[in-house]
C-alpha cells in the first residue's frame, strides 16, 4: 500500500518528467506496443506503478530496467524491488515483447499511454486512469457527445428493447453510444446504435481484446471494432476474470458524460458503473421499473438516491442540452391493433409479464378462450412467450 | 428314503417352480443343499434343523441328507424354500407320509422356533404353483389368495403341518387378519387453490395418458399437483390389477387389505436413486425397480434435472415399449412397466422463472436444460409452466373443482378414447392420426404456420394432435373434428424452454 502512494506522489511530479509519448500522427509503432503490453502483462506490477513508471521511461526503457540494464530513473528505483524485478524477467523470457507485438499486430491492436495524443482526454484528467489503453479501431467517437448504456445480463425482453431503442435513437442524433458488450443490455445498446449508419460506438471490457466475451457476442464485437473502438486496459489474451469488470466499469464511466442504467439488480454491476460516474461528477440517469420486478431495484433504488429517471430518448438529450424540438419520423406499426378482451390483456402484460394462469383468474375467462388471446397477441408479434412468461414486444426496430 | 416337495421362488416379477428333491440315506452323517442357493438359501440349513427339533420331530442325525433343488441350473435365493425343505426332509425320513406331503406346494421362511415367516413375492410364486392346494405363512395369505387358483392354507408353525399331514386334521382355520394398512387417503385435488392451466394439464394427462413436465421455481406446488395425479385415473383393471399385485408383491411391498392392488401406485424415488432403484435388477432376484413398481400408474420424478444421466436413460426403454427386460450374465427377466411419466424441474439453477428476476449464467442455464433435454423430453406430451400462485389465490376461500369430479370426467374421456382406437389417445400411432383425431382446415393452417415459424418439429407435431384429441374428448359433447380453439389449447402445453434467438431483439 506504501509503495502504491509513493507511486502516487511521483505520478504527481509527472509534469517535471519527461513523457514517455510518441510523436503526435505518427503511425503506430509495432515495437512500442509490443513493448507496453509486455509491460501491462507483467503479473503484480499494477497500474498505478506501470503508470508512475511510464511517466518517467519509454516502455522499451521501462524494459531495459526489468532486465538491467537501463538505469532506472531516481523517482521510480523503488518501485522495482529485486526479489520482483527477477519474476518479471523470467515472465518477459517466456513471452519476449516481440511476441506481443506479433500478437497485437495480428489482432489489429494498438496501444496508448496518457502521454500520446490520442489518449482520450476525459481518461487522462481521470483520477484513476488506465496506465496502458489497448485499441482496436479509431476513437473519432470521442469528438461527439457520449452516452454510455449499462445494465444487467439478465434483462427482461422490456428491458433490452429499450436499450436497443434508446441505442439507437441516441445513435441517430450523433451521440456516440459507450457500453461494454456484455450479454443483456450492453450488447442491445450497441445493436441498437449499429442499426443506423453512421453511428460511433465504443465498447469498453474487461479483458483481452484478441477474446470476445461472451462467445454470442463475437460479431457484435467486429462491427463495433469497425464502427468504432474498442478499448480494454489489459493485454491481448487476458480472461474475463471476474475482478476486471468493477475495473472495467471505472473506463467507462470516465469515457462518458452521461451514464444511463436501464435495468439492474439491488446488487448489479451496472450500480458500480453508476456510482463510478457519480464519484467524477457524471451525470447518471436510470429507467425506472416496476416495483415489484427484480430487474428494476437497482434502477428504483438509483432514481431514489437522486438518478434522473429516463422515460424516452428525449430526457437523455436533455441531460446533453441538445436541443429535443425536431421532427421525427413517425414510426409506422405494422402490427394489427388487438381488440376487445385482446386489448386488455395486452395492456396488463405491457405493466409486467404475466403467465397464462394470471390470464384466467385476472380475467375469468376460461383456458381456451385465454389461450387463444395469447396465441393471437403472440402471433401478431404484441407479446412474446418463454418458460411460460408473457413479455409485452415493442414494435420491431427495422420495421419503424 | 426320497421325496420331492413343489415350491417356488421369484425372478423379477414372475414366480419359477422349484423342485426340493430330499434324499436321505445311510453314509458318513452329513447335511447338503445343492441346487445352486445362495447365501440366504444355504442358511436354510440351520433354521430348518433347528425348525423341525423345536417342532418335536425327529432330525435324521445319523443320516446322510442331500438336498437337491431343481432346476439345479437356475440360481435359488431367498428363505421362501424353508418350509419346503423342512417337509421334504421329513416325508423322506418317514416322519410324515410322503404321499400326503407331496399333494401341497409350501412357500414360507422358518423361525428356529419352527414358526412360519412371510417372505417377499408370495402372489407370484402361489401363481406360478397354480393347480396345487398351497401352504403359506398366515402373514401372506392375502396376498396367496388373490392369484390362487386351488384352497390356500395359512400356517402359523411347522407342527401344524406335521398335525395335518400324519394325523388327518383339518387345515387351522385363520381369520383375516388385521393389516396395519391403510389406503392411501390420497390428497384431494380441491385443495389446489389457483393453477388452472396446471390442473387441466393433470386432466389431459390422466385422460390421454400423457407424459408431463411440470417447469417452475421451487414452492410453485409441483410436488403437490403431481401427487394429485392418481386420484383422478380410473381403478386398474382386472388384468392389469394382477400384474401389479404380482410386482408390488415380489417387491416386497404392503399390499391393501383385499390382496389386489386396484388403485393406481404412485412412486416418487428421489433423484439420488441409482439405475438399478429405478429399473430393477441387482440382487440375483432382478428385484422389480420404481419404474416396474409404478405400472399401471404414476412414476413422479421430482427436480428430473438432477437424476443422474443414465438412470434418465434407463427409463427409454420402458417408455417406448411398456417392459424392462433387465439381463444379467446368465438370467434376464421381463418387467411390465407401463406408467405415467410426471418430471418436475425448475426452469433454471436458481429456480426464479419470472422475466429478469434469474440470476443464472447463460451457459449454467443452458447446461442445466441439457441435462433432461433431448430424447426424454421429447417423450413429455405436455411442457407446463408452473408458477407461483398469487397470494390472491392461496387466501381466497373458494376451492378448485374435487377429485371425483374430474375423475368423473377422466373416465368417460378414457372410455372414448379406448372405444375409438382401443388405446389410449396418448399411444396413437402418428398414421392413425387422420383417422382418430381429424383436424379441420383452420387447425391445419394454424400448425403449419406454428411449424414455418420454427416454433414446432415433426413430432412435436403428432403430439399436439394427440393432445387436442384428448382436450377434445374431455369436452362435453366432443367433436369429431377438432377445431383451431382447441389445437391452440394444445399449444399452450408446449412451454419454450429456450429462447430460439438468444439475446436478439434489435
Amino acid at each position: 500500500m506504501r509503495r502504491v502512494a509513493a507511486g502516487q506522489q511521483v505520478l504527481d511530479a509527472q509534469a517535471a518528467a519527461k513523457m514517455a509519448s510518441a510523436p503526435e500522427g505518427a503511425p503506430p509503432d509495432p515495437q512500442r506496443t509490443g513493448a507496453l503490453a509486455a509491460l501491462a502483462s507483467l503479473d503484480g506490477l499494477g497500474h498505478r506503478r506501470l503508470r508512475a513508471v511510464l511517466a518517467h521511461h519509454a516502455p522499451d526503457e521501462a524494459l531495459g530496467v526489468i532486465a538491467g540494464t537501463h538505469h532506472a530513473h531516481q523517482l521510480v528505483a523503488r518501485l522495482f524491488p529485486v526479489e520482483s524485478v527477477a519474476g518479471w524477467r523470467r515472465q518477459l523470457e517466456a513471452c519476449p515483447p516481440d511476441l506481443w507485438s506479433e500478437r497485437c499486430q495480428a489482432g489489429r491492436i494498438t496501444a496508448l499511454t496518457a502521454g500520446d495524443a490520442s489518449f482520450p482526454a476525459s481518461l487522462r484528467a481521470d483520477q484513476f486512469p488506465p496506465a496502458v489503453l489497448f485499441v482496436i479501431g479509431t476513437l473519432g467517437g470521442l469528438a461527439r457527445r457520449r452516452v454510455a448504456i449499462v445494465g444487467t445480463r439478465n434483462a427482461t425482453l422490456h428491458g433490452r428493447q429499450f436499450a436497443a431503442r434508446l441505442g439507437r435513437d441516441l445513435a441517430a442524433e450523433n451521440v456516440t453510444i459507450v457500453s461494454g458488450l456484455a450479454r443483456g443490455i450492453d450488447a442491445e445498446a450497441h445493436h441498437g446504435a449499429l442499426t443506423i449508419a453512421d453511428a460511433a460506438v465504443i465498447g469498453v471490457v474487461g479483458n483481452g481484446l484478441d477474446r470476445p466475451y461472451p462467445r454470442q457476442n463475437a460479431q457484435l464485437w467486429a462491427q463495433v471494432s469497425e464502427h468504432g473502438a474498442l478499448l480494454s486496459e489489459w493485454p491481448p489474451g487476458t480472461a474475463p476474470d471476474a475482478f476486471r469488470f468493477p475495473l472495467r466499469n471505472r473506463i467507462l464511466a470516465a469515457l462518458s458524460e452521461v451514464v444511463v442504467v436501464v435495468e439492474s439488480r439491488e446488487t448489479g454491476g451496472s450500480l458500480i458503473t453508476a456510482v463510478e460516474a457519480a464519484e467524477r461528477g457524471i451525470t447518471v440517469m436510470a429507467v425506472p421499473g416496476d416495483v415489484r420486478a427484480r430487474g428494476a431495484r437497482g434502477t428504483n433504488a438509483l432514481i431514489g438516491d437522486g438518478a434522473i429517471p429516463v422515460t424516452n430518448v428525449d430526457d437523455v438529450l436533455t441531460a446533453l442540452s441538445i436541443d429535443t424540438r425536431r421532427q421525427r419520423a413517425t414510426t409506422f406499426d405494422p402490427r394489427p391493433l388487438p381488440r376487445g378482451v385482446d386489448a386488455d390483456v395486452l395492456e396488463r402484460v405491457r405493466r409486467l409479464p404475466c403467465t397464462l394462469d394470471e390470464v384466467v383468474t385476472e380475467f375469468q375467462l376460461p383456458i381456451t378462450a385465454a389461450a387463444m388471446t395469447m396465441a393471437r397477441l403472440e402471433r401478431s408479434g404484441w407479446v412474446y412467450e418463454l418458460g411460460g412468461w408473457f413479455e409485452a414486444v415493442d414494435p420491431s426496430l427495422e420495421s419503424s | 428314503m426320497l421325496a420331492s416337495i413343489s415350491s417356488a421362488s421369484v425372478l423379477g416379477a414372475t414366480g419359477r417352480p422349484v423342485t426340493v428333491e430330499v434324499h436321505v440315506g445311510t453314509g458318513l452323517p452329513s447335511y447338503q443343499i445343492i441346487g445352486l442357493p445362495d447365501e440366504a438359501c444355504r442358511e436354510s440349513r440351520d433354521r430348518v434343523r433347528a425348525a423341525v427339533l423345536s417342532s418335536g420331530l425327529a432330525w435324521p442325525t445319523d443320516k446322510r441328507v442331500t438336498v437337491n433343488l431343481a432346476p439345479s441350473g437356475e440360481r435359488k435365493t431367498g428363505a421362501g424354500l424353508d418350509v419346503a425343505i423342512a417337509v421334504g426332509v421329513l416325508a423322506a425320513f418317514e416322519q410324515l407320509p410322503s404321499d400326503a406331503a407331496q399333494r401341497y406346494g409350501y412357500v414360507g421362511e422358518l423361525g428356529l422356533d419352527g414358526s412360519l415367516r412371510p417372505v417377499p413375492g408370495v402372489a407370484p410364486m402361489v401363481g406360478v404353483l397354480c393347480g396345487r392346494e398351497i401352504v403359506v405363512p398366515v402373514a401372506s395369505q392375502v396376498e396367496a389368495r388373490v392369484v390362487a387358483t386351488a384352497a390356500v392354507h395359512p400356517v402359523s408353525r411347522l407342527r401344524e403341518i406335521a398335525d395335518v399331514l400324519i394325523e388327518g386334521a383339518p387345515w387351522p382355520e385363520s381369520a383375516l387378519p388385521e393389516l396395519a394398512y391403510t389406503e392411501q387417503s390420497s390428497a384431494d385435488l380441491a385443495d389446489v387453490h389457483g393453477q388452472p392451466i396446471a390442473r387441466l394439464a393433470l386432466e389431459v394427462a390422466a385422460a390421454g395418458g400423457h407424459h408431463l413436465l411440470f417447469v417452475g421455481p421451487p414452492g410453485a406446488g409441483k410436488t403437490m399437483l403431481a401427487s394429485r395425479l392418481v386420484g383422478i385415473l380410473p381403478n386398474l383393471e382386472r388384468q392389469q390389477a394382477l400384474e401389479v399385485t404380482m410386482i408390488h408383491s415380489a417387491a416386497g411391498l404392503t399390499l391393501p387389505p383385499g390382496g389386489l392392488v386396484r388403485r393406481p401406485p404412485f412412486r416418487a424415488p428421489h433423484h439420488t436413486s441409482s439405475v438399478v432403484a429405478l429399473v430393477g435388477g441387482g440382487a440375483a432376484t432382478l428385484r422389480p425397480g420404481e419404474a416396474s413398481i409404478a405400472h399401471g400408474g404414476v412414476l413422479f420424478l421430482d427436480e428430473l434435472g438432477e437424476f443422474a444421466p443414465s438412470v434418465l436413460d434407463g427409463l427409454r426403454q420402458p417408455l417406448e415399449d411398456g417392459v424392462i427386460r433387465v439381463a444379467r450374465a446368465n438370467i434376464r427377466a421381463t418387467l411390465p412397466a407401463r406408467f405415467l411419466l410426471i418430471g418436475a424441474t425448475n426452469p433454471c439453477p436458481c429456480g426464479e422463472a419470472a422475466p429478469g428476476a434469474c440470476a443464472c449464467g447463460a451457459t449454467a442455464k443452458a447446461k442445466y436444460v441439457r441435462r433432461f433435454s433431448g430424447p426424454l423430453l421429447d417423450r413429455f406430451d405436455l411442457r407446463v409452466p408452473v408458477h407461483m400462485p398469487g397470494v390472491d389465490a392461496l387466501v381466497a376461500g373458494d376451492r378448485g373443482e374435487p377429485t371425483a369430479l374430474v375423475a368423473r370426467r377422466v373416465a368417460a374421456a378414457r372410455r372414448r378414447s379406448l372405444d375409438r382406437a382401443g388405446v389410449l389417445n396418448g399411444a396413437l400411432a402418428p398414421d392413425d392420426l387422420d383417422r382418430h383425431a381429424p383436424i379441420d382446415h383452420d387447425a391445419r393452417a394454424l400448425l403449419r404456420a406454428e411449424i414455418e415459424r420454427g416454433r414446432l418439429t415433426g413430432r412435436g407435431y403428432h403430439r399436439i394432435r394427440r393432445v387436442a384429441r384428448t382436450i377434445a374428448d374431455l369436452r362435453g359433447e366432443p367433436p369429431d373434428v377438432i377445431g383451431a380453439e382447441i389445437v391452440e389449447e394444445a399449444l399452450q402445453f408446449r412451454v419454450r424452454l429456450r429462447s430460439p434467438v438468444p439475446g436478439r431483439v434489435a
